[in-house]
């Protein structure tokens, strides 16, 4: 055996374990507060279900496999599909609107960057059975809360609504290699590119203006931009995808998260099933977004009657990343310590019922089950960083690490003492 | 305490909290980006043969890195660096996930298909069953034969792919050309052109939303020059 581990995959140990799975017990418990219930799904499924979502980029990076019946599996690649699916196919007669939450690995077949490996872990929720913005709203501000639990407090979301364009296309009626031409020069932000497009396709003058504007259509103002938006409505389409927006920005004045939003009307990569808004949570530090939704009212009606529904997904590692580089653990420490204490019963029933007493209380303590001496307890707790030994003679005495090896007495046991930073 | 992944805790040298960082390609671009940015009324650094890697500008307000010119796009795109000028035909072939609001003027030169003079006899690159092209650009060179259903055998050089075709390693190259002198010197001539690149102002996604006011300045600046 080599002990290597594939390409893409890691082990996660110590402290980064740790801070990794109470991350995610700390998003989950967001997600309750807010009234979402939780959901498992399987870690994989038919391909054909999972391949039930439009995104591209998502299907093709999909680690696929046969059963033994020759049926094609996929592992996970997110879990909005999985809950479609079991609303869809399950759920579909129980009362509306639906709240699921989720938290665990999905696989996806990329080239592993910073806070992403080929496995990492997603934390998300899913409001399925309702169209309002303030639907809509309720997961911009879930997903401002959760980013706030993960410690990251200069976050902005950037929202957009995918039928502004789509119907700015149909209404510009364009050839597929023209709007091909025009998503280049979009997804680029490239002014260039898209004086390159309005150079080469005759439109008629409001049409022009309109997609000349496009570039103009971002911005933390978020009146002014969509109000500049307004101006260059084609058809009903266009208006109602502003209309939306307008009606979530009021919703979220009254979530105090406004400060955060960035209406970007031109972000249209990463598009995947999304029918109506889309946005991504960006933070200071990492080059990618840490977290995106939006609605996908088309998904759950693959598996049974049609529901709208609205979601978003939050990468714990990229979270992690995020927060490590921005160096402010603000996340409301527990009473937990760094390393347990070690306890030496030295064969005493007494020691190991005050251990269990202990533990009870929240302290954690592991034991010594070598008969160590103290020597030898006071090199191991030094090496592996443990600050507490507590050592039984008629009651446990304390002893903590002053560094560099050496160990103080404290006395007999004050068990507040353990819970102290 | 045994600490774990100890890299990623390191303090952030690079960067202090507002301030911008600039990627630059070293070489071919160098000089012309920096010349660039000073006509765009940008602080640069007075330094720039000094050993240091990230060098600040006269002013303090941004750091400059100077990288190797396909690294630009990849330290744009993680968000290492906020801004970056690297050639069109570095930002196909690498192709992240980067926004590019503006070409710049200068750097231009085109991706080209070149071959042997004797060799050639006019055939058309799609009657050739499986032709070896020696190149530095693989994606794009696969790219281009792949449109035309030409089954090429790419061979991915680091560096003077003009020798493939001189050493019987390969049929026709993909490289840059800016005057052709290089190719007639060595008996290629030019057959097709698949980019016509010049350098192109990259910028992360991430900072383009979170540093908006300095990165719009710096980019209205230099949408005045870049015509």
């Amino acid at each position: 055996m080599n002990g290597q581990v594939p390409f893409g995959v890691a082990d996660y140990f110590w402290d980064e374990a740790r801070d990794r799975q109470r991350l995610l017990n700390q998003l989950m418990e967001t997600f309750r507060v807010w009234g979402y219930g939780d959901v498992i799904p399987p870690m994989f499924e038919f391909d054909s279900t999972l391949s039930a979502q439009y995104d591209d980029r998502l299907r093709r990076g999909m680690y696929r496999f046969l059963d033994r019946d020759g049926s094609t599996l996929s592992l996970r690649p997110e879990f909005t599909t999985p809950v479609a699916r079991l609303v869809g196919a399950r759920l579909h007669d129980w009362p509306m609107p639906q709240r699921f939450c989720y938290g665990g690995s999905v696989f996806r077949y990329v080239e592993p960057q910073a806070g992403r490996q080929r496995e990492f872990w997603q934390v998300g929720g899913e409001l399925i059975g309702t169209p309002t913005p303030a639907a809509d709203a309720e997961v911009l501000a879930l997903t401002a809360t959760a980013l706030n639990v993960a410690g990251l407090h200069e976050y902005r979301l950037i929202l957009g609504h995918i039928r502004y364009y789509r119907c700015l296309l149909e209404a510009l009626a364009l050839t597929p290699p023209q709007s091909q031409q025009l998503q280049w020069a979009l997804e680029r932000k490239s002014e260039p590119l898209l004086a390159d497009f309005l150079r080469d396709i005759p439109l008629r003058t409001g049409q022009r203006q309109a997609v000349e504007s496009l570039p103009h259509l971002v911005g933390g103002d978020v009146g002014g931009v969509l109000s500049q938006a307004e101006r260059h409505i084609q058809n009903r389409g266009m208006h109602e995808a502003l209309r939306t927006l307008r009606q979530i920005v009021d919703a979220l004045s009254g979530y105090n998260i406004l400060d955060h939003l960035v209406i970007d009307l031109t972000e249209i990569r990463n598009l995947g099933y999304y029918t109506g808004i889309s946005f991504e949570a960006l933070t200071p530090g990492l080059g990618t977004a840490v977290g995106s939704g939006g609605r996908y009212d088309d998904l759950v009606g693959r598996f049974g009657p049609s529901q709208p529904a609205v979601g978003v997904a939050l990468g714990v590692d990229r979270l992690l990343v995020a927060r490590r580089r921005q160096e402010e653990a603000n996340v409301v420490e527990r009473r937990q310590r760094r390393s347990p204490a070690l306890a030496l019963p030295r064969g005493s029933a007494a020691a190991l019922a005050q251990v269990q007493a202990l533990r009870m209380a929240g302290a954690h303590i592991q034991l010594d089950v070598n008969g160590w001496s103290v020597d030898t307890a006071f090199a191991y707790a030094t090496q592996t960083g443990v600050r507490d030994v507590l050592l039984w003679q008629e009651g446990f005495q304390h002893y903590r690490s002053e560094g560099d090896g050496d160990f103080a007495p404290l006395g007999l046991l004050d068990e507040s003492q353990l819970f102290c930073e | 305490m045994i600490q774990n992944q100890r890299t990623q805790s390191l303090p952030n040298q690079a960067r202090t909290e507002r301030s911008l960082l600039f990627a630059l390609s070293k070489g071919r671009l160098a000089q012309d980006s920096l010349a660039f940015l000073e006509r765009a009324g940008l602080s640069i650094p007075t330094d720039t043969e000094s050993r240091k890697l990230v060098l600040p500008a006269a002013d303090g307000s941004i750091g400059f890195v100077m990288a190797k010119p396909r690294d630009v796009p990849i330290y744009v795109e993680h968000g290492a660096a906020d801004l970056g000028i690297c050639g069109l035909d570095v930002a196909r072939e690498t192709d992240r996930s980067v926004y590019e609001p503006l070409l710049l003027p200068f750097g231009h030169c085109r991706l080209s298909v070149a071959g042997a003079v004797n060799n050639l006899s006019g055939t058309p690159l799609r009657y050739m069953s499986q032709p070896r092209i020696a190149t530095e650009f693989p994606r794009l060179t696969r790219r281009f034969c792949a449109e035309r259903g030409v089954n090429a055998e790419i061979i991915t050089l680091g560096g003077s792919v003009e020798l493939g075709p001189i050493l019987g390693l390969a049929d026709l190259i993909v490289d840059l050309v800016q005057t052709g002198t290089t190719l007639r010197m060595n008996g290629l001539v030019e057959i097709r052109t698949i980019l016509e690149s010049q350098a192109v102002l990259v910028v992360n996604r991430t900072s383009y939303q979170l540093k908006a006011a300095e990165i719009r300045r710096i980019i209205e600046r230099m949408r005045i020059l870049a015509v």
